[in-house]
Order: structure tokens, then sequence, then C-alpha cells
């Protein structure tokens, strides 16, 4: 986002909505660092922010093609990326999942929402964990734009070009079989010490038959049980999914 | 991505807040969905959410009103909303029951009385998302008391920045909690941040005096 000079009247209205601090008044002008900027959106919504002169605008044509462009893409809800069709950072994950059948029985779905809460996040801080699941021969979600940054996913090195590109969040999903559950889970403990940034942790498991959830023992021995909320899908949805097919 | 997971606070404090999303699948059925996501937004509109709004237009808690959010549903539709009482989100359930219009239906929020009202109405869940708590460089993170608001934008884009100004502004009289609780709120667009559970932490992180001061902004 830029700010139009001769528009500004140095009111300071738009100072505190920027999540991650990048305007600031010089000489009686509003300024954006450009580097903290990751492209949200917040400043120029006219219903959050309501600068009266308009002066702040986004200059996509510049940012087109060029690697700044995905800021907009992790971390403006409003936008949809051009590869997944979704809007928003990840899938549709639990939202849909008893019409997509993404997670199955017997699988489980982790999300890694790097930068979340409220600090945000590099991809070279992103390259930290996913060459950590390396081993683990990790199929990433299609339908994430994050992985369409990745330059070997066998290896998960990102794009050069992304690397110190600056997002609000990006999240690392996948599925994989339940007995795998334990050994990543623990991965993922061990890298969050490496990093400079935080992260939120979901995981996806469909109910039995009888209401169960088999991921509820290991979790606990692990020390990671689930917080008391969660996001549970009524399984309403049809067609409907939840065995997957051989 | 689970913008409406993660929310920080106590037990207690997390009874009043749930996230409703009613959500067509990309590629399977949202094609012709947006005539049953207009129902949708009608019926969940009539029992009573706290606030309800869409990234393409806003919220209502920032001016924006019902029809305009209907007008604006996208191609690939969906409905978010919050409910401030487990008796409203027990509505929402009835009618969406009632309904059966085959759009994939979420709840957010605390599991136990989720579970308990699916049961209560004869419903198998198929899935959860749990939220294994936050995870690395926990040092950079706000106060506790700052993120049980933040959390509620999933999205992150409620600012720290914000959050401070407004609750210094309520501590010092020239705020009343309502009206912090509705200006933090603003810059959630897609309407999932409960601006009722708002108020009772500002009430709670910075008692409001009414002796020292206007409403201010």
């Amino acid at each position: 986002m830029l700010i139009d000079k001769e528009k500004c009247i140095g009111c300071g209205i738009c100072v505190p909505y920027c999540p991650t601090g990048a305007i600031s008044m010089s000489d009686k002008k509003a300024t954006i660092d450009q580097v903290l900027c990751v492209e949200c959106g917040n400043c120029i919504r006219p219903r959050v922010v309501r600068c009266s002169p308009q002066a702040i605008y986004e200059p996509y044509e510049q940012i087109k093609g060029t690697p700044r462009e995905v800021r907009r893409y992790f971390s403006d809800p409003a936008t949809v990326h051009g590869v997944t069709g979704v809007p928003g950072r990840g899938t549709e994950e639990v939202k849909t999942n008893d019409v997509t059948g993404r997670v199955c029985r017997g699988e489980v779905g982790i999300a890694i929402e790097m930068g979340r809460p409220c600090i945000g996040t590099t991809f070279a801080e992103v390259e930290k964990l996913t060459k950590a699941l390396a081993p683990y021969g990790i199929e990433y979600e299609e339908g994430n734009p994050l992985t369409h940054l990745l330059e070997d996913r066998a290896k998960g090195v990102f794009k050069e070009v992304y690397k110190s590109e600056s997002v609000l969040s990006a999240i690392v999903e996948f599925t994989v079989k339940l007995e795998h559950m334990a050994e990543i889970l623990e991965t993922i403990k061990g890298t969050a010490k490496e990093l400079d940034t935080a992260f939120s942790l979901d995981l996806i498991c469909c109910f039995e038959e009888d209401g169960s959830v088999p991921a509820l023992p290991e979790l606990e021995r692990l020390g990671m049980k689930p917080r008391a909320n969660a996001k549970v899908n009524l399984g309403m949805g049809r067609p409907y999914k939840i065995v997957r097919e051989a | 991505m689970t913008h409406s997971l993660h929310r920080r606070g106590g037990e207690a404090d997390l009874k009043n807040d749930y996230v409703l999303l009613v959500t067509a699948a990309s590629g399977i059925n949202h094609v012709g969905s947006k005539d049953k996501l207009r129902q949708v937004l009608e019926e969940v509109w009539k029992i009573g959410p706290t606030n309800i709004g869409s990234n393409e237009t806003g919220t209502i808690l920032s001016g924006v009103d019902i029809e305009e959010i209907r007008a604006n549903l996208m191609d690939i539709p969906r409905v978010r909303c919050n409910f401030a009482s487990k008796e409203k989100i027990r509505q929402a359930i009835e009618r969406l029951l009632e309904l059966d219009l085959g759009m994939s239906v979420t709840v957010s929020g605390p599991t136990m009385d989720i579970l308990e009202l699916c049961k209560e109405y004869g419903i198998k869940p198929h899935s959860v998302n749990f939220s294994l708590d936050i995870w690395g460089k926990k040092k950079k993170l706000p106060p506790e008391e700052a993120l049980e608001l933040l959390t509620m934008c999933g999205h992150s884009l409620i600012s720290k920045i914000l959050v401070e100004e407004t609750v210094t502004k309520v501590r010092e009289g020239k705020m009343s909690p309502a009206k912090a609780a509705i200006k933090i709120g603003h810059p959630c667009v897609c309407g999932i941040y409960n601006p009722d559970r708002a108020q009772a932490i500002l009430a709670r992180v910075a008692p409001h005096n009414e002796d020292s001061g206007g409403e201010g902004l």
C-alpha cells in the first residue's frame, strides 16, 4: 500500500489499524514502511479506516507478477489466489470436509499456521518446518497457495524469490495416516524451538461411527491435549464422504 | 483457513462464543448454491447473530446491512456469523436441519457444548478441527488479555496497536467498553468477531469509570 502525499491530511487515523505497525507519521503525513507492509488491505477498506480524502491506495499493477504479490494472498482474506481459486490462505479444511473427504477415517489433517496469532512470518521461517518434515514424504495440499511456492516439495525448499517475503500467516497443510501422526507432531514440536515466529497448530480428525476420536489418547500421551474450543463439522453437506476409497 | 479456531480465553469466557460457517464446497456442490446460502443468511439473521459479514463487504459492525451482504455473495458462497449464546446457536442448528440444504455446516466454540447439541438433535458430527495451542517463539506474543481480543479475528487483521490504544482509552474513561468493542471489531471483515464477548473482556481488563470522562470516539 502507498500514501498519496498530496491527499493525506496528516490526521493519523490509519496508524493504529496496521497489523504490522507499518504506518507512521513523518512531516505531518502518513508513511508506509514497504518492508513491514504485508498488503493486507486493512488501511484501504473504507469501513475500517475512514480516511476521508482516500489517500491510501494499492499499487496493484506495480506488484502484479512480482514476488511481492504473494503478500496479499497470505494477508488479505478478500483476495483469491489465482491457482487455487479459493479465498483465504489455506484450503476449505474442515469447513467442507464432509463433502471433500480431504481427511477421512484413519487419517489426520495437520495444519501449521505459521505467524499466527498476530506475529507474521517470512517463507524462510516456513521453510525451517517444511525442511524438517521432508523425511516423511508428505504431500502438501494442492489447494493451498503455499504449496505452489515450493521449488522442491520433497525437500521442502521454497523458491528463492519468495523466501524473504513477509505475510500475516501461511499454512503448512497436509493429510497423513493416523499411525504417522505422533512422529510428525514430535518433529513439529522439536522444530518449534528453532523458529523466530510462533504458529498455531491444528489437527483434523473424523469421528468414528460410535462418536469416538481415535487420535485423542495419543495426543494426551504427547502432551498435546486439544484446547477446550474446537471447530466441528456437523456432517450436513452432500454428497457425503468419510471413508477413503482404496 | 481456520480463522474461527484458536480463540484464546478461559473456558468460562468461551462459553458464550459460537461461530457458525455454512460453506459450499468449491468444485463439488458450489454450482447453484448461491440461493441456498441466501436463504441461510435470511434465516440466521432472524435468530439474531451478534455479528455477520463477508470478506467482500465487511460486517454489520462497520455499517454494512444484511441486504448488501446478501447481494455480494461470491460464486463459491459462504455464510459466516457469530452467536453469543448457546441458545441462539441451538436455534440456528435446528433451522439448518429443517432446511436440509446439503451445504457444509461447522460450529466453532466449546467442544463439549457443541457435541451435546449434536446429541440432542441426533446429529452425527463428521469431523473436528482441534486447536493444539500455540508453539514457537511465544515471547513475541502480546499479553494473554490482548490475545483474547486479537484472536477473535483469525486472519490477524486486528492490530495490537489498535487494541492497546483502545484499552487505554477505556481505562482512562475516554471510551465505553461497548464502543471500544465495536471499534476493535471493525477490521475483522468476515463477521466472526464477537463484540459482546469483547465488551466483557474490556470491562474486565480495563474497568470503565463512568465519572472519569466522556464517551470519546
